[in-house]
C-alpha cells in the first residue's frame, strides 16, 4: 500500500507517543487474544492423548464420558475434563490432558464445600480472580465479557461512522434544501431518548432469539440512535473543504461528485474522524456495560462486565473481589482506549508543539 | 425480601413502580360528586342469581346474555338480595362463637413504639380492588389488618363438622345450616369502622353490591361474587345470612372470610371510581389506618393504630397490633435496605434467602455475636406456593409424554436445593403440598437421572447429540425449549438448571422478564415452560378446576363425541398453564367440585394427583418450610411464637417493639457492652 508521506509522518508521530502506542499494542493483543479465548479459558482441554490417539476438543463437538472409558453416571454426560485429567494422572496409563491456563468456562458453577457461593481468588484451583456468587469463574466471565464488549464497540464504531460520514458529507457537499431537510430530521431524531428505546425494544423481542441475534439487535438500535453526532462534524468539515481551491479545481477538471468527496475531501477530514474514534469506542463500551448493569442488556447467563459490576455492588462487603475485578478491568480498558485517543489526537494535530490541556 | 416470605401471587402479579401524580383527596373536582344510592337500591331490587348450569351454558356459548336477561325479567330466577324479619331466622340453629379456642397473643407484649421497615415500591393506590390494587402493600391495609367476619384459628387447624375453626372478628356469632348451604351471622354490636361508623348488615349487602358492580373494574371480583353466592338476606341491622349455590365442606370458609365494606364511604362510587378513590384510605375494621398526612408519595408511608380501636381488648385480638406506628420507607435496592438494617435504621430484615442468612449476616457476624441482632427461624405448615416448571402441553414436542418425563428427569432441583439453597429448602412433592389430609401422602417427584432422561428422550425420537451436546431427532429438531420466568431473584437457579439439563442433552433457553411481562406471556399461553408459582391462601382443599379442567385450556376442547376438537383454540387468561385437556381428568374434577363429602374429595384429589404425576407436565420445584428473620434485639416475638398458618412474621401482628430495650441496645453499641447471642428455631410446627 502506498501511503501518503503525511500519513506516514503522522503514524511515526503516533509511535513516538509511547503511552498511547503501548496502550494500543496492549489493547490489540488483548483483543486478538480474546478472539481465541476458547483456547485460553475453557473447560475443554487443548490436547488429549488417549490410548495413543491425539484429540483437540476445543472446537469439535461434545464428547461423552464413555468415549474415554467412563462408566456409570458419567458415561452418558459430556465429559468433565478436569476430573478426567485427574483420573488420567492418577492412573498413569500414558493418557494425558493439557488444560487451558484457566480450566473453566464462564457458565459453569463450581462449588466450595458443597455450596455454590462466591469464593476469593484461589491459585491452587486456578480461580485467579475468585468466583462470583454462584461459583462461576470471574476471570472467565470478565474475559468473555470483554470480548463481547470490544467486538461490539468496534462494530458500533464502524457502523456509526459509515452512516455519519456518508450523510454528513452529503449534507455538507450538496448543501441547500437537502442540508436543511436532513438537519431538521437529525434534530428530531437525536431527541428520541435512546435508553428508553433500548428498554422498549428489548422488552418485546422474544428470548427465542439466540444471543448473537440479540446482541445484533442491540447494536442496530444503538447505531440507529448514535450516528447523528458524526454528521455535525462531517458537515462542517465538508462545507469548509468544498470551498477550498483544490476541490474547485477538481470540479473544473471534470471530476465526478463521488470522486471529489472520496478522493479529495474525505482524506482531508481524516483527522477529525480519527480523533473521535476512541471516544466512540469508550461510549460503546460504557453503554453496553451500563445496560447490563441495569439489567437491560445481554440476556443471562451471558458473561458481561456490567453484570459482574452489579453482582459486585450487591455484595460489596461479603465478596469484594467481584467488584474489584470488574471495576479494575473496566477502568483499565477505558484508560487504554483514552490513552490511545490522546495519542491519535496529538499525532494528527498539524501543530506539533501545541499541547491540549 | 418480598419474594422470600411473601411469595408473589401469580394470579395477582405485583408490578409496582413509582407513584403517579398527586391527585389526592385534597383535589376535589368542581362537579358535584356522584351518588350511588339510587343505583344501589335498584340493584338490590332487581339483582337475581343464576343457577350454576346457566352460568356454564353462558360460558360455553349455548345461550346468550340477552336470553338470560329476558328470562330474569320474567322472574324465572330468584332474587339475590332479600329482606326478612328476625322472626324468619330458623329457631333450631346451632350458634357458635369460637370462644373455646385458645387465645394466641402474648400477655408480655408491650404497646407502643414505631416499627421501622421498608418496601421496595411505593403502593400504586390505596384502593382495595380495581387496577393496581393487588400490590405488595395490600397485606398491610387489607389482608392482615382487617378483621373479617371471623378468622381461621392459625394454630388449631383441625377440621370439624362445620369446617375450619374460626374465632370471631366482626361477627359475634354464626350458625351453619348445611342442608341449605346457608350461613347465619350476627355482627358484634360494638363493631365500628375506623371513622367511628358502626358496622351493620347493610355494609354486608353493600359489599355484594360493590363487588358485583362494573364500576370497580375488577372482573375477578365481579365473577366470584356473582357465581359463588346465591343470596344474602338481611334480618335486622346486625343479622344476615348468606347462601351458596352448592353444599361444600367449606361453606363457612366462604362466608367468614368476608369483610363488610363501609357503605357511607363509597357513596361517591361511579364511573370514575379508579381515580376518585385512588388515594383514599378505606375506613377499616382493623387496628391500623393510613392518615393522609402519613402518605409521602414515593418516599414513605406510615400506618398508625386506630385510636380506641373497638376490638383492642377482645379475646384473640388483644396483645396483637402492638406497634403504635409502622413506618415503611421505600428502598428500591435490596442490598441497600440490608445496609440500612445493619445500621439500625430498620428493625427487621427478611433472612429467608441463604445469601443473607449465611453470607451477609452469618451466625458469626459481629452484631449477632454481640447479641444486638437476633436470628429467628419460624417453621410453618400451610399450603405451599407452587414453585416449579409448568410445561405447556400445547406446544410442539411438549405434547409428547416421553419428552415431558425426560424433562422431569433432566431437571436437577435436588442439586439446586442442596448447593444453592444449602439444603434448607425442600423438594416439592406435588403442586398441592401443605393441604394436610388433602395432600397426597406418598407421591414423590421424579429425581434427576441423565440415564432415565436419555431413555425417555430416545423413546420420543431424540437419540443423537448434536455438536453442542444437545439432542437432535431425525427431522433435525433440537431438544430445546424456552424457560420463561418473571422472578429476577431466581435467575441463578435457572442457570444451574440449564447447565444440568444440558448434560442430559436438553437445552433450556432462559427468558428472564419482569413480572408483568412474564405473567402476560404465560396468561396468553405463549410459553413453552414457565417457572412461576401460584400463591395459595390457607384453603381447605386444593383447586383443580382452575389448573386442570379442559374448559380452562381450550375453547371447546372436545367434540360432542368426546374426541379432541381439531379446531380448538387455546384459551387465554386462565390458570391452566399446562394446557391440560383430558376427559378423564375433567370427570374427576367435576365430581370433586360437586362433592360435599370430604372423604370422597380426598380420594378424588389423590387420584387426580396420580393422574397428573403420570402426565408429567409439572416439574415440582421447592417448598420453603419456614421463614427466617434477622431482627434487632428490641424487636420482640412472643416466647412461644410460631404461628402454624403464618406466611410471614407480620401476618398476625404478634410482635412488639420494646422501646426501653432499644435505648439500652443503642447505648450498648456505643459503649461496647454485649448481650448473649440469640439464634433461635421456633420449630413446633416443623413438618420434616
Amino acid at each position: 500500500m502506498r501511503l501518503n508521506p503525511l500519513t506516514i509522518r503522522k503514524l511515526r508521530r503516533f509511535r513516538e507517543i509511547k503511552r498511547g502506542y503501548y496502550s494500543f499494542l496492549i489493547l490489540t493483543v488483548l483483543t486478538l487474544l480474546s478472539l481465541c479465548a476458547e483456547l485460553l479459558i475453557n473447560d475443554k482441554p487443548l490436547l488429549i492423548s488417549y490410548q495413543g490417539e491425539l484429540m483437540f476438543p476445543t472446537y469439535s463437538s461434545v464428547k461423552l464420558g464413555h468415549e474415554f472409558g467412563l462408566e456409570g453416571d458419567a458415561a452418558n454426560i459430556p465429559v468433565n475434563y478436569r476430573a478426567l485429567a485427574e483420573r488420567f494422572s492418577a492412573e498413569a496409563d500414558g493418557n494425558s490432558i493439557i488444560m487451558p491456563p484457566v480450566p473453566y468456562n464462564p457458565y459453569e458453577n463450581t462449588e466450595v464445600e458443597g455450596i455454590f457461593r462466591a469464593a476469593p481468588p484461589d491459585l491452587a484451583k486456578k480461580h485467579y480472580l475468585g468466583t462470583d456468587t454462584t461459583g462461576r469463574d470471574i476471570l472467565a466471565r470478565l474475559f468473555y465479557g470483554f470480548r463481547t464488549a470490544i467486538l461490539f464497540a468496534i462494530a458500533f464504531t464502524v457502523l456509526t461512522y459509515l452512516i455519519g460520514i456518508a450523510l454528513g458529507c452529503m449534507m455538507g457537499y450538496f448543501g441547500g434544501l437537502f442540508d436543511l431537510l436532513f438537519q431538521r430530521i437529525i434534530e428530531i431524531w437525536s431527541n428520541i431518548p435512546f435508553l428508553y428505546m433500548v428498554i422498549i425494544v428489548f422488552s418485546v423481542i422474544p428470548a427465542t432469539f439466540s444471543i448473537p441475534v440479540r446482541i445484533t439487535i442491540l447494536l442496530v438500535i444503538m447505531v440507529l440512535f448514535s450516528w447523528t453526532f458524526m454528521t455535525y462534524y462531517m458537515r462542517t468539515e465538508t462545507y469548509r473543504e468544498k470551498a477550498r481551491d483544490y476541490a474547485l479545481a477538481a470540479r473544473v477538471l471534470g471530476a465526478s461528485t463521488s470522486r471529489i468527496i472520496f478522493r479529495h475531501i474525505l482524506p482531508n477530514t481524516i483527522s477529525t474522524i480519527v480523533t473521535f474514534i476512541p471516544f466512540t469506542v469508550v461510549a460503546a463500551i460504557t453503554a453496553i456495560t451500563a445496560l447490563d448493569f441495569l439489567g437491560w442488556g445481554l440476556p443471562p447467563p451471558t458473561p458481561s462486565i456490567g453484570e459482574l459490576l452489579k453482582q459486585g455492588t450487591a455484595n460489596l462487603t461479603t465478596a469484594p473481589w467481584i467488584v474489584t475485578s470488574a471495576f479494575v478491568a473496566l477502568v483499565v480498558i477505558l484508560t487504554l482506549v483514552t490513552f490511545i485517543g490522546e495519542a491519535i489526537r496529538e499525532a494528527f494535530d498539524p501543530k506539533k508543539f501545541t499541547i491540549y490541556r | 425480601m418480598k419474594i422470600a416470605y411473601r411469595p408473589l401471587l401469580a394470579a395477582v402479579v405485583i408490578a409496582l413502580a413509582g407513584c403517579g401524580q398527586d391527585s389526592g383527596p385534597a383535589e376535589k373536582s368542581a362537579e358535584p360528586a356522584p351518588d350511588i344510592t339510587a343505583e344501589m337500591q335498584e340493584h338490590y331490587r332487581t339483582k337475581v342469581s343464576l343457577p350454576p348450569e346457566i352460568w356454564e351454558a353462558l360460558e360455553k356459548g349455548q345461550i346468550t346474555q340477552e336470553e338470560v336477561d329476558a328470562r330474569a325479567a320474567a322472574g324465572e330466577f330468584p332474587r339475590f338480595f332479600r329482606f326478612a324479619t328476625p322472626a324468619d331466622i330458623p329457631g333450631d340453629l346451632d350458634w357458635e362463637d369460637g370462644s373455646d379456642l385458645p387465645d394466641f397473643g402474648s400477655p408480655e407484649a408491650k404497646k407502643g413504639g414505631t416499627f421501622y421497615t421498608w418496601i421496595q415500591d411505593f403502593p400504586r393506590t390505596l384502593r382495595r380492588f380495581g387496577p393496581d390494587a393487588n400490590g405488595g402493600f395490600r397485606p398491610f391495609i387489607l389482608d392482615d389488618v382487617v378483621m373479617q367476619l371471623g378468622r381461621r384459628h392459625p394454630n388449631d387447624t383441625s377440621i370439624t363438622e362445620t369446617g375450619f375453626r374460626y374465632f370471631p372478628g366482626i361477627a359475634r356469632e354464626w350458625a351453619l345450616d348445611k342442608e341449605n348451604a346457608t350461613v347465619y351471622v350476627r355482627i358484634d354490636p360494638e363493631a365500628r369502622f375506623s371513622d367511628g361508623e358502626p358496622i351493620t348488615a347493610d355494609d354486608m349487602l353493600f359489599m355484594f353490591f360493590l363487588y358485583q358492580s362494573p364500576h370497580i373494574r375488577a372482573p375477578w371480583y365481579n365473577n366470584w361474587y356473582n357465581r359463588k353466592y346465591t343470596s344474602i338476606t338481611k334480618y335486622d341491622e346486625l343479622t344476615f345470612s348468606i347462601t351458596q349455590p352448592e353444599v361444600r365442606p367449606d361453606l363457612l370458609f366462604k362466608v367468614m372470610e368476608l369483610e363488610p365494606l363501609p357503605e357511607h364511604f363509597y357513596r361517591e362510587l361511579g364511573e370514575d371510581y379508579v381515580e376518585r378513590y385512588q388515594w383514599r384510605f378505606v375506613p377499616t375494621s382493623g387496628a391500623y389506618e393510613v392518615r393522609p398526612e402519613n402518605l409521602k408519595k414515593g418516599q414513605s408511608i406510615t400506618l398508625t393504630r386506630v385510636k380506641d380501636w373497638w376490638a383492642k381488648d377482645k379475646k384473640f385480638w388483644r396483645n396483637r397490633y402492638n406497634f403504635d406506628r409502622l413506618h415503611f420507607t421505600v428502598i428500591r435496592d435490596i442490598p441497600k435496605a440490608f445496609e440500612s438494617f445493619r445500621k439500625g435504621e430498620l428493625d427487621r430484615f427478611g433472612g429467608t434467602l441463604p445469601e443473607y442468612w449465611y453470607e451477609k449476616m452469618p451466625d458469626g457476624a459481629e452484631e449477632v455475636q454481640k447479641g444486638y441482632v437476633h436470628k429467628s427461624v419460624f417453621y410453618n405448615d400451610r399450603p405451599r406456593p407452587t414453585y416449579g416448571l409448568w410445561i405447556n402441553e400445547a406446544r410442539p414436542l411438549l405434547d409428547n409424554r416421553d419428552v415431558r418425563v425426560g424433562i422431569q428427569h433432566a431437571t436437577n432441583w435436588d442439586l439446586v436445593i442442596e448447593k444453592y439453597f444449602r439444603g434448607d429448602y425442600q423438594r416439592m412433592r406435588t403442586n398441592s403440598d401443605g393441604y394436610g389430609e388433602f395432600t397426597h401422602p406418598t407421591l414423590q417427584p421424579r429425581g434427576y437421572s441423565v440415564d432415565k432422561a436419555l431413555e425417555h428422550f430416545a423413546k420420543a425420537g431424540f437419540v443423537n447429540r448434536g455438536a453442542d451436546g444437545i439432542l437432535v431427532n431425525e427431522a433435525g429438531e433440537r431438544l430445546s425449549f424456552t424457560l420463561t420466568t418473571g422472578y429476577q431473584n431466581f435467575r441463578d437457579v435457572l442457570t444451574i438448571l440449564a447447565e444440568e439439563a444440558a448434560k442430559a442433552g436438553l437445552e433450556y433457553r432462559l427468558e428472564i422478564l419482569d413480572q408483568t411481562a412474564s405473567w402476560k406471556k404465560v396468561q396468553e399461553k405463549k410459553h413453552d415452560i414457565a417457572f412461576t408459582a401460584f400463591a395459595v391462601s390457607a384453603e381447605m382443599y386444593p383447586r383443580y378446576w382452575d389448573f386442570g379442567h379442559s374448559v380452562n385450556a381450550y375453547d371447546r376442547a372436545f367434540l360432542p363425541d368426546g374426541s379432541p376438537n381439531p379446531d380448538r383454540k387455546l384459551k387465554t387468561q386462565t390458570n391452566n398453564l399446562q394446557s391440560l385437556a383430558y376427559p378423564e381428568l375433567d370427570a374427576m374434577i367435576e365430581a370433586y367440585r360437586a362433592s360435599s363429602d370430604a372423604e370422597e374429595m380426598k380420594e378424588l384429589a389423590f387420584k387426580m394427583e396420580e393422574f397428573l404425576y403420570e402426565d408429567a407436565s409439572f416439574v415440582p420445584g421447592f417448598v420453603i418450610p419456614f421463614y427466617r428473620v434477622l431482627h434487632w434485639r428490641w424487636f420482640r416475638f412472643p416466647d412461644e411464637f410460631d404461628v402454624k398458618l403464618s406466611r410471614g412474621p407480620d401476618q398476625y401482628f404478634l410482635s412488639w417493639i420494646d422501646t426501653e430495650m432499644k435505648k439500652e441496645t443503642l447505648e450498648a453499641r456505643k459503649s461496647g457492652k454485649t448481650f448473649p447471642p440469640v439464634i433461635r428455631d421456633y420449630d413446633q410446627y416443623r413438618t420434616n
